[in-house]
């Protein structure tokens, strides 16, 4: 019953347009009145509590190197990279997008922004290459969503707090996930274009492609100062993030110098109002994430699925097919907010390992961001390559597909993600 | 009138700005301190976050004001003029609801907060919490705002448009990945 | 005369802990007494918030209960740092004595001024000190040490005075850092050391009892004023109850945890006595700087005791 007031509360405040975080609260606020226990101090005691966390200080950070990252000239060094690698190959340009995504996944958390730089840079020479350009754009989409699995990854750190799960641990299992989603892209890509009838860029000379790589080598950096630096324990998660936005400052200002100092202001106030808008929704859900807890939602929702607890695949099946739809209506940080109260209670229950199911959870709240009715990186694409939205939607299809169906494997396969994980441990 | 309140929300902009460097800046001396000089100040720590509470509460309202906070807006799309009216005065009903009864929670827990100092800096929980003070009461003026204006019928076409989600920029559309 | 009373007991630690077996125990002993009428909620892992801010639920009347300890509550109560201070307690004996008799009671009543009841002193356990680097033994072998301790200012000061670069952190994160060696040490009870597996990770560990932070057993004064005295004595007396199983399975434990930990091929150490006296007294600059926001009066209240044990 109570699990009824709880979505009936929340699903219809954000039905009739109220603001996912200040639906949270509504949703606390019916909880306490239902549960007998209303009391204001509640929700002005959790929702403060929630900002108040070193870890979370990783969030406006690696939101400040990504802006950085795009305003600094960094995103466009690795696209040339990428082009200089592999224009050349048949499909070239697609797998181009790819290869360059992933490099900007490893700097930047933000599925939003990597797509935008992407699409802004690529889909007109994909166009002018003869490219189907509804198709591009969806490659280009479902490119940018690798940004949230490779790490940093913002929905890591969201996950790993509401969870209370090693955020180093998560972000070294996102890698090889996000390189498999990289690569299903690639394979797809390859072969639905495999009729089409376009020229391959022409080979660029060994001196050109060298070029290239020294140009971008000071953006190549970054992935290895922020990976290496958490990986061989240097630094934590925060410290790497803080450390990632000077190098992008200095990079963007001394090297590129393509960062003037009165662009700074408005990138930093960017980045500030990103991250408000992240943490008042963190701090938002924090307040129903305890009423969930104290009305003990968690046992009674164990209680409808107790069969499942003792399959664990069927149970991840179910659980990965819950986020899909939910994924369709909801975007990635109040997908994660809202779901992990409720569900980590039952995956701990079920033995099944928190990194992996955070890794998977993360990934499939990330496929949410492409599919319609709000796909908010479809939206992204559409504006930023000038692609009608429902094309895209079509053009995106394989390639949904082609991650969905990764996302199946993994559950069938959980080795896959726990294996490499023990060894980049 | 409108000017004055042009300006205010320029000093919360400039007021961001400051707090989010300012957070940058300490932690990434205490990394370098830390790493250089074998020794860090454990104070900044302290300090960057109390400055992260402020920049997300003081952020919350500067991007309420722009409808910066992610929605769901699939169902209001479908509604005509009069009920995205309709369901944008009851929306705001319930933010004013949970922003005062935030700002009550704020006052009742005050003195609690008060008389509690931070371990390290040794600064009063006061003026972390009590920034709940300026998010409840700003929010709930601006939604106040937003709802007489609709009562009155002089709220614009743009506004009713970004509440079902239609023409978002670039920046709010990164805000929600 | 009772009436229907559900408890929420909030615990940052997790259910497998002793202060679970405690909580059982007085439960059982509230059914005897209260006929099933008083009953206990517990919720762990920090489900319902971290400890300081189940504390503050208690202040405010929105939440009845928290076992914590009494470290993360000295911004609500300066007095509490007294059990931070460095080597304070020689062994578990006197610490007994010290909080069950007239010094805890002292405690108790500042504790009632900021609005918490303390039914009773559970045990957290002596702290110690795990590290990857080198076999400590003596005040010298801290020197240099990466330690991570808690955000707390005397321990910062006791690490910092022994030599050692006090880094505070994230419980969560510790694991980790000290498996890719972003610190080299941690300092918690044996079964803290245990059930997060930080010996998995570690070389060395030292017997050092540097701490012995209690856990309190905190009720919201503002619901306990509702109750009727007999539920208030019920809770009172079967706080206590608790705590002496809760004490005698945590001292079992600690020595299957550190069995545990030789197993897993860690060296132990000792401090021998005239090291820990060592020790000790160069910790003093410690207690001196501590002493004004504690409070003189406390400081010298438990070191009289103190004096008084050990005569
Ligand atoms: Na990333
Ligand atoms: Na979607």
């Amino acid at each position: 019953m109570t699990l009824l007031v709880f979505i009936a509360s929340l699903v219809g405040a954000m039905a009739i347009g109220v603001p996912v975080a200040f639906a949270l609260m509504f949703c606390g606020v019916v909880l306490m009145w239902f549960m007998g226990m209303f009391n204001s101090q509640i929700i002005a005691q959790n929702m403060i509590i929630g900002a108040d966390t070193f870890t979370l200080l990783a969030i406006p950070f690696f939101v400040l190197a990504g802006e950085l990252m795009n305003s600094g000239g960094l995103s466009k060094r690795i696209i040339e990279f990428a082009i200089a690698c592999v224009g050349h190959i048949r499909g070239g340009l697609g797998i181009v997008a790819i290869m360059a995504a992933v490099i900007m996944a490893s700097i930047s958390g933000s599925a939003a922004a990597d797509t935008a730089a992407l699409a802004a840079i690529l889909i007109p020479m994909m166009a002018r290459a003869g490219y189907n350009v509804p198709r591009s754009a969806g490659l280009i989409a479902s490119g940018g969503i690798i940004a949230p699995v490779i790490p940093p990854s913002m929905a890591f750190i969201v996950f790993g707090v509401s969870a209370n799960v090693s955020i180093t641990q998560l972000f070294m299992a996102g890698i090889v996930p996000g390189l498999l989603m990289g690569l299903s892209l690639i394979l797809t890509w390859q072969f639905v274009v495999r009729k089409d009838n376009i020229q391959p860029l022409p080979k660029a000379p060994m001196s050109a492609r060298l070029n290239a790589t020294g140009r971008a080598a000071w953006a190549l950096g970054m992935p290895v100062i922020i990976l290496g630096g958490i990986k061989a324990g240097v630094v934590t998660p925060t410290e790497a993030a803080v450390i990632a936005a000077f190098y992008a400052l200095f990079v963007g200002m001394f090297i590129y110098r393509e960062l003037k100092p009165r662009d700074l202001p408005r990138v930093i106030l960017q980045a500030a109002k990103t991250t408000a808008v992240i943490m008042f929704l963190v701090c938002a859900a924090l307040v129903s994430a305890w009423l969930i807890t104290a009305a003990n939602i968690p046992t009674e929702i164990t209680g409808y699925i107790e069969p499942l607890i003792d399959r664990p695949k069927l149970l991840m099946f179910a659980i990965m097919i819950l986020v899909l739809i939910v994924g369709t209506a909801l975007d990635l940080t109040p997908s994660i907010l809202i779901l992990t109260p409720v569900l980590m209670p039952i995956i701990k229950q079920a033995g099944i390992d928190p990194i992996y199911f955070g890794v998977m959870f993360v990934m499939n709240c990330c496929i949410g961001l492409i599919t319609p009715p709000v796909g908010v990186v479809l939206n992204v694409v559409s504006g930023v390559g000038r692609v009608p939205l429902g094309k895209v939607t079509v053009g995106i299809l394989p390639f949904l597909l082609a991650q969905t169906a990764l996302l199946m494997l993994l559950v069938l396969f959980p080795e896959l993600i726990t294996v490499p994980a023990q060894w980049l441990r | 009138m409108q000017k004055a309140i042009d300006r205010f929300y320029k000093v919360l902009e400039f007021l961001l700005i400051i707090l989010l460097s300012g957070m940058a800046v300490m932690v990434f001396v205490n990394v370098v301190m830390r790493y250089a000089m074998n020794s860090g100040l454990t104070v900044s720590d302290e300090l960057a976050r109390y400055f992260f509470v402020w920049v997300t509460f003081i952020g919350a309202v500067v991007s309420f004001r722009e409808h910066g906070h992610m929605g769901v807006e699939t169902l209001v799309a479908l509604f005509g003029r009069k009920g995205r009216v309709i369901c944008m005065a009851v929306s705001n009903v319930v933010i004013i609801g949970v922003s005062a009864i935030f700002f009550w929670g704020t006052w009742k827990q005050f003195p609690i907060n008060w008389s509690m100092s931070a371990p390290v800096t040794g600064l009063s929980m006061g003026f972390v919490y009590g920034i709940g003070f300026f998010t409840g009461a700003g929010c709930v003026i601006i939604a106040l705002e937003r709802l007489i204006r609709l009562l009155t019928g002089r709220v614009t076409e743009e506004e009713l448009a970004a509440f079902a989600g239609e023409n978002m920029s670039l920046e709010h559309l990164a805000e929600r990945s | 005369e009772f009436n229907d009373r559900n408890i929420r007991v909030s615990n940052g630690i997790n259910a497998d802990h002793p202060v679970g077996n405690g909580i059982e125990a007085m439960q059982k002993c509230l059914d005897e007494k209260s006929g099933g009428k008083l009953k206990l909620t517990a919720f762990w892992g920090g489900a319902l918030g971290g400890d300081l801010q189940a504390t503050q639920a208690l202040r405010s009347g929105v939440q009845e209960a928290v076992v914590t300890s009494s470290s993360p509550l000295v911004g609500i109560e300066p007095a509490l740092g007294v059990f931070d201070l460095p080597f304070l307690f020689a062994n578990a004996e006197e610490a007994y004595k010290v909080l069950d008799g007239k010094f805890g009671e002292m405690m108790n009543e500042k504790l009632a001024a900021v609005g918490l009841v303390n039914l009773a002193y559970w045990e957290n356990g002596f702290r110690n000190l795990s590290n990857s680097v080198r076999p400590v033994a003596k005040w010298e072998d801290f020197e240099g040490l990466k330690v991570r301790v808690m955000q707390n200012n005397i321990f910062l000061d006791t690490f910092q005075n022994l030599g050692a670069n006090a880094t505070p952190m994230a419980f969560g994160e510790v694991f980790s850092a000290l498996e890719t060696k972003t610190i080299d040490a941690q300092e918690n009870p044996y079964v803290t050391i245990d059930t997060s597996k930080f010996f998995e990770v570690q070389k060395y560990i030292t017997e050092t009892n540097h701490a012995y932070t209690p856990f309190l057993f905190l009720f919201s004064k503002a619901i306990f004023d509702t109750y009727t005295p007999e539920e208030q004595a019920a809770l009172r007396e079967c706080a206590v109850v608790g705590r002496d199983v809760e004490r005698q399975v945590i001292a079992e434990l600690n020595k299957k945890s550190l069995e545990k930990i030789k197993a897993a091929g860690l060296e132990v150490n000792v401090l021998s006595p005239e090291e820990q006296t060592r020790i000790r007294e160069k910790s003093m600059v410690v207690y001196q700087k501590h002493m004004d926001e504690i409070g003189a009066e406390i400081v010298d209240a438990v070191l009289a005791e103190l004096a008084e044990i050990r005569k």
